[in-house]
């Protein structure tokens, strides 16, 4: 049943596509606002070899790596932290749920006066905007290793180092990897949304060039292909979790 | 976007209670130390990082402003609107997903692929389509609210206890009771938590689509502070918005756990 | 081996508190297997914890072999009564765990490991991962790896309450086996009765809260027991004098629970 229904799925969202194909020749939607699927479709082998595609999507890869990779190291090392002196965690964990719920990403021109109009600016950003949560994923992560595994380290005489080493780390390992994905995936975000808005860069840029030079087909095209990108790299992410955690 | 993969704060067991007060404002004052510490040190730009006797004035400066208040009057109108749209479609959706196995199989899984990637590439097809007044920034904001909305309503629908639907058909409930009488007070504390997943989301759309391209609005607000590189202006404009949307959020975070709290039974 | 002198626990205030356990003393010679049974709610598990040296007695003393218990005690082993294996080291690594604290190399650990997951009758599962394996089957690596250790007062509390009713009884049989192949001093916190008799050269009666120290019966059946020794006459007895204790005890916290 699910075969067919995914099946299913597929067939409407490619008859929807249809439709508005027909619906544009027809006239019912403006071909100037919506341009024909066909068109974008031919529009994408002239995005990768005109505008650089391969190389945007590197530089768009390397800054997110970039933030991600740093957010998880800064994240986790901070939320060990936390969860070790419970009076530091009292007093910053709130901070940092504040911050997590925050729009912090509003505060991009902030860091463009600050660090100029850079590849350094994007990590930054997507690295500030992707801490909190790791930071929040790490400190939940050690605090809900079962207490009997706790008991069983402190039965055997093991000291808060040893703890950790023998215990804490390996129990809360899955928490870290999570945090982990969704470093990478704050950062896949905020790294193509600044690039948008700040036109600089990789594949958000790309958008936004394509867009101010009224290329509706490109524009529409450019969009589909970092959705494409995106959720791949999503689905990567996930599945890359799901193998890690079964492997114990 | 810090909210876009549907992790709710309930899910962090967040230290809380009474003895948190103390140690809470311990850090904010730290902070609020190093920041001056930082600023008065001369590292960097005054402008740049001001002290707090400043930042405080921008903040002060920017509520006396009238102007201020128009602005977040336009940004507020299109940030309900944007969650009265993509907050009802994505539990109309939702709702579809949640009771229909099939539509789930069919359907669920081209959201959830969705849902994470960034929404604010879309804004110049919004424009084309809703053009360059509020109309667009409203779209943004649903758009940015409807995936996750989706998502927790599906789940909070398939979430309701099948004992307690047996329940309601040995009592021979009819459609509408049981959706009254069991999948709503089921279902209000995931919901809850889904608005205030939608809330974020909406939030930052609505404001980056203002920046990039507005003439009123917070966001708008933001960028012209940028572009006249006044930086206490810009500090308050974010400092309020932050507190905004950390206050906007607690208040759902406490409603949602009033709810969950009633839900599972124990008196509040 | 060990002396509990005088132990008392109380949660809250002078005033306003619960008294979980109140002034038990009892001693364990080397070689004994005493069970403790008692209602639910009834303090065991406090008293459990004191011994293992998890929880701190608010007055009396817990003395294994001469010294006074601070902590977890080096020559006392624990097995809880949740499942609790390591769940991502395998069925020997979690065995040879207390072996690799002690600094022993990999091969000796592995070899001196697999005796003991012999003894609990899951030879063949070494290379396995707890999530692999059933509940019983986890709990007995748990019992391997306590054993491991070597400890000179095996301290359990009941290990077999979140299993069903036959593989209790089989692994009933095994730390039989074991006990007599091992001499294993050994203290066992449980509510089966049938479990106590089996099992036990003593049995300690606790009554309802506050717990206290209600009776100390001998169970005076012939060893080694076997799985035949449930359906003899005197065996039949011995259960039937500890119910009556333990039924007075159990209503009475029946009555506090309102049921």
């Amino acid at each position: 049943m699910r075969a067919g229904a995914a099946l299913f799925g597929l067939v409407v969202v490619a008859g929807l596509v249809g439709l508005v194909q027909v619906a544009i020749g027809a006239g019912f939607i403006d071909e100037y606002t919506v341009p024909r699927p066909m068109e974008i479709a031919a529009a994408l082998p002239r995005l990768v070899r005109e505008e650089h595609v391969a190389s945007r999507f590197l530089v768009s890869a390397a800054e997110t790596f970039a933030a991600g990779a740093l957010a998880t190291v800064v994240g986790t090392a901070l939320g060990a932290a936390l969860f070790r002196w419970p009076l530091l965690r009292r007093s910053f964990e709130p901070w940092a749920a504040v911050l997590a719920a925050a729009p912090l990403v509003l505060a991009y021109p902030l860091f463009l006066v600050l660090f100029g109009r850079s590849s350094v600016t994007v990590v930054v950003i997507a690295f500030v905007s992707a801490l909190p949560p790791v930071v929040l994923q790490t400190v939940s992560g050690f605090s809900s290793v079962r207490p009997v595994l706790l008991a069983v380290g402190r039965s055997f005489g093991l000291g808060r180092r040893s703890e950790f080493r023998h215990v804490l780390l390996p129990a809360a390992l899955p928490s870290v990897f999570t945090g982990l994905r969704l470093a990478l995936m704050f950062g896949l975000i905020n790294v193509i949304g600044v690039e948008f808005l700040i036109n600089l860069g990789g594949l958000g840029a790309l958008i936004n060039d394509l867009s101010e030079r009224y290329d509706l087909p490109g524009t529409w095209a450019a969009i589909g292909f970092v959705v494409l990108v995106s959720v791949t790299f999503f689905v990567l992410l996930d599945g890359g979790e799901r193998w890690l955690r079964q492997r114990g | 976007m810090a909210a876009a993969t549907g992790i709710g704060r309930s899910t962090w067991g967040l230290a809380s209670g009474p003895g948190t007060a103390g140690p809470r404002l311990a850090a904010a004052l730290l902070l609020g130390g190093g920041w001056q510490a930082l600023a008065m040190s001369g590292l960097l730009f005054q402008d740049v990082m001001p002290p707090l006797q400043v930042l405080a004035g921008g903040l002060g400066a920017v509520v006396l402003d009238g102007g201020f208040w128009a602005n977040a009057a336009v940004t507020g109108a299109e940030l309900f609107l944007a969650l009265l749209i993509g907050g009802v479609a994505g539990a109309a959706v939702g709702l579809l997903l949640g009771v229909s196995a099939f539509m789930s199989a069919a359907f669920e899984r081209w959201i959830t692929w969705l849902g994470p990637t960034p929404k604010i590439i879309l804004f110049p097809v919004l424009i084309l389509l809703c053009g360059v007044g509020p109309g667009s920034k409203v779209a943004m904001g649903a758009v940015s609210c409807f995936f996750p909305m989706v998502l927790s309503t599906a789940a909070a629908v398939r979430g309701v206890d099948p004992v307690l639907l047996r329940v309601a058909r040995s009592f021979r409930c009819g459609p509408w009771q049981t959706v009254l009488k069991i999948y709503l007070p089921s279902t209000v504390a995931p919901l809850l938590n889904g608005v205030r997943l939608g809330f974020g989301l909406a939030l930052i759309g609505v404001l980056l689509a203002e920046t990039k391209l507005s003439n009123q609005g917070i966001g708008f607000a933001v960028m012209q502070a940028y572009a006249r590189f006044d930086m206490p202006r810009m500090y308050g404009l974010l400092i309020l918005v932050v507190g905004f949307a950390a206050a906007v959020n607690i208040a759902l975070g406490h409603g949602t756990r009033l709810a969950a709290g009633v839900a599972a039974g124990r008196d509040r | 081996m060990l002396s509990v002198k005088g132990v008392s626990k109380r949660f809250g205030t002078a005033s306003d508190g619960v008294t979980a356990v109140d002034d038990v003393s009892f001693d364990i010679r080397p070689g004994e297997f005493v069970s403790v049974i008692g209602p639910s709610g009834c303090g065991k598990s406090t008293l459990f914890n004191i011994i293992a040296g998890l929880q701190a007695a608010t007055s009396g003393q817990v003395i294994v072999e001469g010294t006074a218990v601070r902590g977890p005690h080096a020559a006392v082993g624990t097995v809880f009564q949740e499942e609790s294996c390591f769940p991502w080291r395998t069925v020997v690594d979690n065995v040879a765990f207390p072996l690799e604290l002690s600094g022993m190399g990999k091969a000796e650990r592995h070899e001196r490991a697999r005796h003991f997951i012999d003894l609990v009758g899951l030879r063949g599962f070494e290379r396995r991962m707890p999530s692999e394996l059933s509940g019983g089957m986890r709990q007995r690596v748990c019992i391997a790896r306590t054993l491991a250790g070597q400890p000179r007062l095996l301290l359990m509390d009941e290990p077999f309450a979140a299993l069903d009713e036959q593989t209790r009884l089989l692994l009933g049989d095994k730390v039989l086996q074991i006990q007599q192949q091992l001499r294993q001093t050994t203290l066992l916190i449980t509510h089966s009765i049938t479990e106590a008799v089996q099992l036990s050269d003593r049995v300690l009666v606790m009554t309802y809260r506050p717990g206290r120290f209600k009776r100390l019966v001998p169970i005076e059946l012939p060893r080694p027991r076997t799985a035949d020794a449930v359906t003899s006459p005197e065996f039949g007895a011995a259960v039937a004098s500890l119910w009556a204790d333990l039924r007075e005890e159990a209503s009475r916290g029946m009555q506090d629970a309102g049921g």
